[in-house]
């Protein structure tokens, strides 16, 4: 089990070192520079002076000096400053990390109580009408883009009924982004939760506990549902992943202060050191949740453990 | 099936326990003002970025020394008179009196001096630093004159000194932590409150206000007791917090301009003045725009005011100058003459004698656009209009930071199919054209010896009337040889749609919005 979780823990770190250098390149290949960018537009400085401030700020390097000389300084735990504002990378992450991942969260915990119930449901009633509804509703769900269940969601329920906040911080503003973000999510889950089931319903020891005489809710609950669980676990992993990806465009529309809209400001505006921290941030909370998941895994399946 | 109805009783209390947790809590109604915009700001601190989110927030906490009119000239604030010397290198400042920072202490010359001196820091300089030009050393005189010595003539200066770039720090900030961050002493109609990254900024009146100069009728403190600044980037959500109350004034989508005056639901208000400029620019090292009559020709085939109504309605007008309406020498009559006006059928001719181009040959070229505010739509008849003549364009869309690169890599770039630009600047003042223009050129475009020593003569030039004539020069200049062809402004976030029960509200030249007349 050790050996096991500490090769999935360097990994795990080689796969959010990999991730800060492609960016670090690709972001270089992008057209335009955060300096031209703050000066375009208006009266600019002169080119002379452009160029005194690119070195100031060490732009005028090679990108792999660039890189090398922002690995240091993250070795002491400095994410350096923001090209336009020269405001501390790691303060304006932590500000908004925690509501991405409360959002993330939310969502996830929506996906759950909607999806599982409704898959379940659906491979219980396997071939009903029941079942086509629910499935139709989880394609349907699928197939929606956030961005207009979202402003529907708004439309309803801030303008038409007046229940919620438009947009903002607070507990009640998050209720809209984490339901567009859940909705679509919790169709993901009822098909997979479906299938799944449907696969362990057909399997022998689920038959053998019919033929035993245990009552049906017992047998769906107690066999069906635990032995389902597993490989869900391992998706739902993935699919916080999507979520926190998902949440950029969520947060967006509801102006949920969170991690996405300043990484996506920050590419607009080049600022390297923002995008190149909201990576590293971004990375390693994947590869901590996947690692997770990983040690969940590993103490629901023994085979994992020995392997 | 008992399992079932388990999952689903939790379910259906889940979905009634938020909607009952919704509905008991009424959004607070607070009195403050509540402005949405697209993004948030950069910094605090007016000497470290030049976004206009940023200039917009730190004119409501700083006060300036100069301010403008409603035309956009430079007008006494904190310096109630000026004097400049007749070699242009000394300008002396009077200072009105009592006027209180937000800590407390008085503003005086030493804030003056304090806030220049940190923009000419040799460890740290402001990023406009070359805006205030060459000031070479500030003297305190007495705690009411100021005086700034430069080491050659530099009439942009003044113009400076009214916008928010120059803001006066008061300079109890050098002792504070965090400035710029979570500190922000002025002496500006608002108070700091705080600034959570991202979200909002919270400002509350300042009530030793006395408005020396900037263009609001409220002699005092604002009428309202706080300034909400939230960021909302979605358009759609702005206007769904404009149609509920929670937001008074913000950017409205501008697909939804036209209903909403409409319906007269909400009011909708267009800054003027804002130096804002919209204009044709091209690759003139190679061909075909090396060749004159291949942009006159595409100036003669632009219908603006067509293409205007079209896409915004009466949102935005055509601009005859290369500097646009509020900024020091723009004349409509003056450029209108020199300017290559709508006549397709010269266009045509032009451009059959440049090339044998036709409707049946058309001139392939790239045009590049800058994304959002509806500017594809306005290509789109921009490309219409010049197909009609014989060019065919090819529309590029592309981020500002993507098209500032695209543009100096076309004109350094001598082969390839003609390519040309609808760029887009703004500034206060004529020194713009010094900027896009003067050799090397902002983006390594047009550039001749005999445009530059005109350019240098605006700069130093200062009597009013001469230096008038010197940019009307270099106006003429460039219009005639179709360098720099303007179409229209405003340009961009210069649309305001307000509550119908909020009164006062206005926007000041150079898109500033000024609240302190504002009641509701």
């Amino acid at each position: 089990m050790f050996s096991y979780l500490s090769r999935r823990l360097a990994m795990g770190l080689a796969t959010v070192f990999a991730a800060t250098i492609a960016v670090t390149l690709l972001i270089h290949a992008v057209p335009g520079d955060p300096v031209q960018i703050m000066y375009a537009q208006s009266q600019g400085t002169t080119p002379e002076q452009l160029e005194e401030i690119r070195q100031r700020l060490g732009l005028d390097q090679p990108i792999i000096v660039q890189y090398f000389s922002y690995l240091g300084r993250l070795f002491h735990g400095d994410m350096g400053v923001t090209i336009r504002g020269e405001q501390p990378v790691l303060d304006l992450i932590l500000v908004r990390l925690p509501n991405t991942l409360l959002l993330a969260f939310s969502a996830m915990l929506i996906a759950i109580l909607i999806g599982l119930p409704a898959g379940f449901w659906a491979a219980a009633k396997r071939g009903s009408w029941t079942d086509a509804a629910v499935m139709t509703a989880a394609i349907g769900g699928v197939s929606i883009p956030h961005f207009w269940l979202g402003l529907m969601l708004m439309i309803w329920f801030s303008v038409d009924l007046g229940w919620l906040p438009v947009a903002g911080g607070g507990p009640l503003s998050l209720i809209l982004p984490a339901m567009t973000l859940g909705l679509s999510n919790a169709a993901i889950v009822a098909r997979m939760t479906r299938s799944g089931m449907i696969d362990v319903m057909e399997q022998d020891f689920v038959r053998t506990a019919h033929a035993k005489g245990l009552p049906k809710a017992v047998v769906e609950y107690r066999h069906v549902l635990r032995s389902g669980l597993i490989p869900l676990v391992t998706m739902m992993g993935l699919q916080f992943t999507y979520m926190m990806g998902g949440a950029i465009v969520v947060e967006n529309i509801f102006a949920w202060n969170g991690i996405g809209r300043l990484a996506i400001d920050a590419i607009f505006q080049r600022d390297y050191p923002v995008i190149q921290g909201f990576i590293l941030v971004f990375a390693t909370t994947v590869v901590v949740v996947m690692f997770l998941l990983d040690i969940v895994y590993a103490l629901l399946d023994p085979r994992i453990r020995r392997s | 099936m008992k399992t079932e109805r388990r999952f689903l009783k939790f379910g259906a209390g889940l979905a009634l326990g938020l909607v009952a947790a919704a509905a008991s809590l009424t959004p607070a109604l607070a009195k403050d003002i509540v402005w949405a915009r697209y993004g948030d700001i950069d910094t605090l601190d007016p000497q470290k970025a030049t976004s206009t989110l940023s200039l917009q927030v730190w004119s409501l906490i700083y006060d300036t020394l100069l301010a403008t009119d409603a035309s956009g000239a430079p007008v006494p604030n904190l310096a109630k008179s000026w004097d400049v010397s007749p070699d242009g290198l000394k300008y002396t400042f009077h200072l009105v009196d009592g006027v209180k920072c937000h800590d407390g202490s008085p503003l005086d010359a030493n804030d003056v001096k304090y806030t220049v001196d940190r923009a000419f820091n040799k460890d740290n300089p402001s990023v406009t630093q070359a805006s205030w030009g060459p000031i070479s050393n500030v003297e305190v005189i007495d705690p009411q004159t100021v005086r700034f010595d430069l080491s050659s003539p530099f009439v942009a200066l003044i113009p400076f000194l009214a916008d928010s770039f120059s803001s006066i720090l008061c300079d109890s900030n050098k002792d504070k932590a965090g400035f710029g961050t979570t500190t922000a002493i002025g002496s500006g109609p608002w108070i700091l409150d705080s600034w959570t990254k991202g979200d909002k900024i919270v400002l509350k009146k300042n009530p030793d206000y006395v408005n020396h100069g900037k263009l609001a009728q409220n002699p005092g403190a604002p009428y309202m007791d706080g300034l909400i600044i939230s960021v909302v980037p979605e358009p759609q959500t702005r206007l769904a917090g404009l149609k509920t109350g929670a937001i008074q004034i913000a950017e409205p989508p501008l697909d939804d301009v036209p209903a909403l005056k409409a319906s007269g639901e909400l009011n909708v208000i267009s800054a003027e003045n804002t130096g804002q400029n919209v204009f044709w620019e091209f690759a003139v090292h190679r061909p075909p725009f090396n060749d004159e009559r291949v942009r006159e020709a595409v100036a003669h085939a632009t219908d603006v005011q067509t293409a205007l109504t079209l896409i915004y309605g009466d949102l935005s007008i055509p601009e005859q100058c290369p500097i646009s309406r509020g900024v020091f020498g723009n004349d409509q009559d003056f450029c209108a003459s020199h300017r290559a006006q709508y006549d397709p059928e010269e266009a045509k001719a032009l451009l059959k004698e440049a090339g044998g181009w036709g409707p049946d040959n058309p001139l392939e070229i790239n045009m590049l656009v800058w994304t959002g505010g509806k500017r594809d739509r306005l290509a789109e008849v921009f490309q219409a209009q010049l197909a009609e003549v014989g060019i065919k364009a090819n529309i590029q869309m592309m981020d500002i930071g993507t098209m500032n690169a695209r543009v100096r890599q076309e004109n350094e770039t001598p082969t390839g199919i003609g390519s040309m630009d609808m760029m887009t600047w703004s500034w206060y003042d004529p020194d713009i054209l010094y900027a896009l223009w003067h050799s090397p050129g902002a983006y390594r475009g047009y550039t001749s010896p005999e445009l530059d020593a005109m350019l240098e003569k605006t700069r130093v030039l200062t009597d009013p009337a001469e230096r008038k004539a010197v940019v009307q020069a270099v106006m003429a200049y460039l219009l005639d040889h179709s360098i720099h062809v303007p179409l229209y402004t405003p340009g961009w976030e210069w649309v305001f749609a307000v509550r119908p029960e909020v009164q006062g509200f206005k926007v000041a030249p150079f898109v500033y919005p000024i609240f302190n007349d504002v009641k509701f």
